[in-house]
């Protein structure tokens, strides 16, 4: 099928209509958005956090690319293909510790922390571990471009995307007052939610205020809809609120400051996607990351961590703070999951945006489109 | 005096059960001192070499050494 005939989508938001059905349905438009969408640009695929100390590694699948992390022993967070440069085994297949070398379990060549090739037993013949043809200094593992930025690890599988902080430069700039240490609260601060939905929807659902009070009622007795702002910048969309209310425990204490923010914190808190799929949320004394793991059209994990600016943040609260945020986000999964059901209805012309409420939902499939399209020749290149 | 090649034979095959890569380096650094001749020895070598490696074991430098002085790594 084409993925070219988008136009509708590119139209002015008032007149516009969302992607196709099959843009959440199709395992093949799901298979053709990869690059355009995810390879060629910068994408989430996990948290500095998950690879605390030296050594640590863990294995990721990246829309079927097999990859795995690893904090070398000087610290760096580093990402590589998950492949031996020799018959092409899988390396690191569950997360551990890598005290020394990579070690392939298939031949034993093995590969330093910073991924050059510095053994290949045997490969001359038995006890022969050098052979002319085999030059080790061309066969290094394939280290993927990679850029951490609050705790997350961004990668550009192309390489060929601008340098993350050129892409990013507006956003960066934008919190470049959470440009601090950020703490992860630690295993009670950390959870996964596996829904039923298209990748795209739960992106679409977080750019949007607009169903706040509906879907989150709770959270609309403060975070009421009249006080949100739209965001909506080349590389990033969502929403802003002027009204964030801090979590207190029963004693009324809570989660210390960020150092150093200005006055406009004091209320405020804003939620944007990086596209395509790292959910941020900012606010005065505790930020979250949301990392989409498609798993195919029709199943995302979302990965949620949430993070403090004292390394031991009150362990009560964090607690009670991860459990309200997971009140939120569950009462998510019932749209993104109601809205990728009803991508099965026939004829749905990808429905329409309100101008007034839906813009970020607009500016995101607008992203796609664009992408998509370019990548097909029916739009001309930036 | 080196043990029997039977017992070292033994004691790799449990230490490969066992995954224990810093037992390992020594049952085939021991394997080599018994091989008796050059090939079977630096074949031996290579494996604790290999997992010396893995490990992070501070004898992955003297295997690598050993290895070197025989023409048998670069």
């Amino acid at each position: 099928m084409s993925l070219s005939d988008l136009s509708d989508v590119l139209k002015p938001v008032a007149e516009a209509r969302g992607l196709p059905n099959a843009h959440y349905t199709s395992e093949e438009v799901f298979q053709a958005e990869r690059k355009p969408l995810w390879f060629d640009t910068w994408a989430g695929i996990c948290t500095a956090s998950d690879v605390p100390e030296p050594g640590d590694a863990r294995p990721v699948d990246f829309l079927g690319v097999p990859l795995f992390v690893l904090r070398g022993k000087d610290g760096v967070v580093r990402v590589f293909q998950n492949i031996c440069r020799h018959r092409g085994m899988i390396l690191v297949t569950e997360p551990r510790k890598i005290e020394g070398a990579i070690r392939c379990p298939y031949h034993s060549w093995c590969y330093s922390h910073e991924g050059r090739l510095v053994a290949t037993p045997h490969v001359g013949g038995p006890g022969h571990n050098t052979h002319p043809e085999m030059k080790r200094e061309e066969m290094g593992l394939m280290e993927v471009r990679a850029h951490v930025w609050m705790d997350v690890v961004f990668i550009n599988l192309s390489g060929d995307a601008p340098a993350f902080e050129e892409q990013h430069a507006k956003l960066i700039d934008r919190w470049g007052e959470f440009d601090v240490p950020l703490y992860h609260g630690g295993a009670d601060s950390t959870f996964t939610l596996i829904c039923r939905t298209n990748w795209k929807l739960a992106v679409e659902n977080y750019c949007e205020s607009y169903h706040l009070p509906w879907v989150h009622p709770g959270l609309n007795s403060y975070s009421r809809l009249e006080d949100h702002y739209h965001i909506m910048e080349p590389e990033f969309s969502g929403q802003g609120t002027e009204v964030y209310r801090q979590i207190e425990d029963e004693d009324g204490m809570r989660f210390p400051d960020f150092p150093g923010l200005s006055e406009k914190w004091d209320t405020a808190g804003e939620y944007v996607t990086v596209t395509p799929n790292v959910l941020l949320g900012v606010q005065r004394d505790h930020v979250f990351a949301i990392l989409l793991e498609p798993k195919g059209a029709g199943v995302t994990e979302e990965h949620i961590h949430l993070y403090y600016a004292v390394p031991e943040a009150p362990e009560g609260l964090r607690r009670k703070n991860a459990a309200q945020w997971r009140v939120v986000f569950e009462e998510d999964i019932g749209v993104v999951e109601g809205m990728q059901k009803a991508r099965g209805a026939w004829g749905y012309d990808g429905g329409r945006f309100s101008p007034a409420m839906d813009g970020p939902t607009h500016h995101f499939h607008r992203w796609v489109a664009e992408r998509l399209m370019r990548s097909e020749g029916a739009l001309a290149a930036e | 005096m080196s043990r029997p090649a039977g017992e070292i034979e033994a004691g790799l095959l449990a230490a490969h059960g066992a995954g224990d890569g810093t037992a390992l380096v020594g049952l085939y650094t021991e394997a080599a001192e018994a091989a008796g001749d050059v090939d079977r020895a630096c074949f031996f070598l290579t494996h604790a070499y290999i997992f010396a490696l893995e490990a992070g074991d501070a004898r992955a430098g003297a295997l690598y050494a050993r290895l070197k002085a025989e023409g048998r790594e670069s």
